[in-house]
């Protein structure tokens, strides 16, 4: 595959995304934050701002999606509601995969998961809550004079398949399941999904056609599970490569560098990176420069050149 | 064609409850295919055709006939409504929850399958619910099909069915849960999967707003009503009648109309619900009616 052109990989570099990141973050958490109002009963909706509402998160699902929106030329209000509901199922998700039947997972980004703090019945009730919520918050929030009725159904569709039986659901099975080479499968599902997810999303949003939503999903795929395998290769170095359990609680054998290694994982990441470029290549053609957040995207899932939110916190696609 | 009306035979009730179940239960089953990861998708089969009479799904389909709608536009709504019910079910019997082992006569799914598959089918099934009508709903303008899918998350989140349980799991064990409490219950864990379908229905079958308010006030009265012959029919009947644990209530210390009010005041407060819920049908062609009619004079008299 050619490599993207050097003009376009000077532009990349001095393309401020650290600035671009934030803005966006701020303008998401406080619309997260608006979302879920605290209402009677309160603890449920407590138990769901404390998982959405978690500080240093990172939003990558959010920001990719209003990128992809924005390559077309969308206005980003566009976008906000879906990114917003991203996160409401992406939180609900994450929920669940903590409970003690699951992953059994007594810590999430540091802090006491959802359970730990709530109970095991809220914990359920809030990932059963939020899901609905990201529906609603997408029809009554997209503003109708940018975003066709039709366009809101197809985004709808998109995200109740990532997080159903054949997502991440699917992901979540097969992790707690094991069994021999089921490593790229869960990572494809677990992270995958959800990076795919973010980038159709943001172009359906925006009234891409087709082909370039197809191009969105295979990008918005090989990034989501770039991240999480140069997350695996980040975590490996600094534990200069002791047995030991993650901070999220897996065990080796569930990442790319437990089961391959780290020269094999470095491979797989630049094999990720080339196919996630590629794709951006073709968009690079008809829209110019709107092209370059999605390129530091990728670069910077590689080279981790700044910090944004709370650096312990891992990616999460 | 007055003399062709009154020639026309009574409603048959139970035939159409049967041929739409049966409809219904066909759909579900070509709309949940087994496919990869095969144990999470024979969770969801497991639970989700497991019989039931499919009141809310039917309610759906009556409730598009009743504003001249062809049923086959609200089939996916139906199915939805359905899969959402089935869900709540499957999260409401696990242990940490309702710890129930019983359902529909037939071992829980966390039972069979595990507490974590079970949470797994629950969620899957919650989702594909949503995929279900913005994929497959024929024929209906896009803008109503974003409504109702609007309609089906506010009904069943944290300002409805999790809303209900939330309450329902807080008043186990109060001494001072009252009448209010008890209907917030019900008026969000049982009568939103009963108001959602029916305004789903009128929705998708193309009703007038006021249509639509109409039959929501309906289904608020049937969803209410259901839940007190529910609670009724628990002090009344045994297990074996009923398919699932007789009493339940009463051992987890839960607040039920009968334990309020008493069977007697029970009965006529059951009485008074049935007669409103009517009266909001008055407003709509008779023949149209005759079956969300029949299914409320169903819902207060079933005997299980």
């Amino acid at each position: 595959s050619p490599p993207p052109s050097i003009s376009t990989r000077s532009r990349s570099a001095q393309f401020d995304l650290k600035e671009y990141w934030t803005t966006l973050i701020t303008d998401i958490d406080r619309k997260l934050d608006e979302a879920i109002p605290v209402k009677y009963p309160e603890q449920i909706y407590h138990s769901m701002r404390y998982s959405v509402l978690a500080k240093g998160a990172k939003r990558a699902p959010p920001v990719m999606c209003v990128a992809a929106c924005e390559l077309f030329g969308g206005d980003r209000l566009a976008a906000f509601p879906t990114a917003c509901a991203l996160e409401m199922v992406h939180a609900a998700s994450l929920i669940h995969d903590d409970l003690p039947y699951m992953d059994d997972d007594p810590s999430r980004r540091g802090k006491p998961s959802n359970h730990t703090i709530y109970g095991v019945d809220m914990a359920v009730l809030a990932g059963d809550a939020l899901f609905p919520l990201g529906f609603q918050h997408i029809v009554s929030h997209t503003p109708s004079n940018l975003v066709p009725e039709a366009r809101v159904l197809r985004v709808i569709a998109e995200i109740a398949h990532a997080v159903g039986s054949t997502g991440m659901a699917a992901g979540q099975f097969l992790d707690l399941e094991g069994g021999p080479n089921s490593v790229e499968f869960v990572q494809e599902k677990k992270f995958g999904e959800m990076g795919e997810c973010s980038a159709v999303c943001g172009g359906l949003l925006a009234s891409a056609n087709d082909e370039e939503v197809e191009s969105l999903r295979r990008y918005g795929r090989a990034v989501g599970v770039l991240y999480q395998v140069v997350d695996d290769i980040l975590e490996e170095k600094s534990n200069n490569g002791q047995e030991t359990v993650s901070k999220e609680g897996k065990k080796k054998g569930k990442s790319y560098v437990g089961v391959y290694g780290v020269e094999k994982a470095l491979e797989v990441a630049k094999e990720l990176r080339d196919k996630a470029k590629k794709e951006l290549d073709g968009f690079e053609k008809k829209y110019g420069d709107s092209v370059v957040p999605l390129y530091s995207f990728v670069d910077y899932a590689v080279d981790r050149g700044f910090s944004i939110g709370d650096s312990s916190s891992q990616w999460e696609f | 064609t007055d003399v062709l009306e009154e020639k026309k035979p009574p409603f048959d009730f139970k035939a159409y409850m049967i041929q739409k179940a049966e409809s219904v239960n066909r759909a579900l089953d070509e709309a949940v295919p087994i496919r990869e990861p095969v144990t999470i998708h024979e969770a969801m089969r497991y639970s989700l055709l497991a019989g039931g009479k499919r009141v809310r799904p039917v309610l759906c389909l009556s409730a598009c006939e009743i504003v001249g709608g062809d049923y086959s536009v609200a089939m996916p709504a139906a199915l939805a409504v359905e899969m959402i019910h089935t869900m709540s079910l499957i999260h409401d019997d696990l242990p940490c929850m309702d710890n129930d082992s019983l359902r529909r006569g037939k071992p829980t799914n966390h039972k069979v399958f595990g507490e974590d598959v079970a949470v797994l089918a629950g969620d899957a099934l919650l989702a594909f619910a949503f995929e279900h009508i913005a994929v497959a709903t024929p024929g209906v303008p896009p803008s109503r099909v974003v409504r109702a899918i609007g309609e089906l998350s506010k009904s069943i989140g944290s300002e409805g069915l999790v809303a209900g349980q939330v309450v329902d799991i807080d008043s186990e064990g109060s001494d001072n849960a009252g009448l209010e409490t008890l209907e917030f219950i019900h008026e969000h864990k049982t009568a939103a999967l009963l108001e959602a379908p029916v305004v789903l229905g009128a929705i998708l079958g193309g009703g007038t707003d006021e249509q639509v308010e109409e039959l929501r006030s309906f289904a608020r009265c049937i969803g209410l009503l259901f839940q007190v012959v529910d609670d009724i029919l628990d002090v009344t009947k045994s297990s074996q009648e009923l398919g699932k644990t007789a009493g339940k209530d009463l051992v987890a210390d839960k607040v039920t109309y009968p334990k309020l009010l008493g069977i007697e005041k029970s009965r006529e407060f059951a009485v008074k619900l049935n007669k409103e819920a009517l009266e909001h049908l008055s407003g709509f062609d008779p023949h149209k009616a005759a079956p969300l009619i029949a299914l409320a004079n169903y819902i207060a008299h079933r005997q299980n």
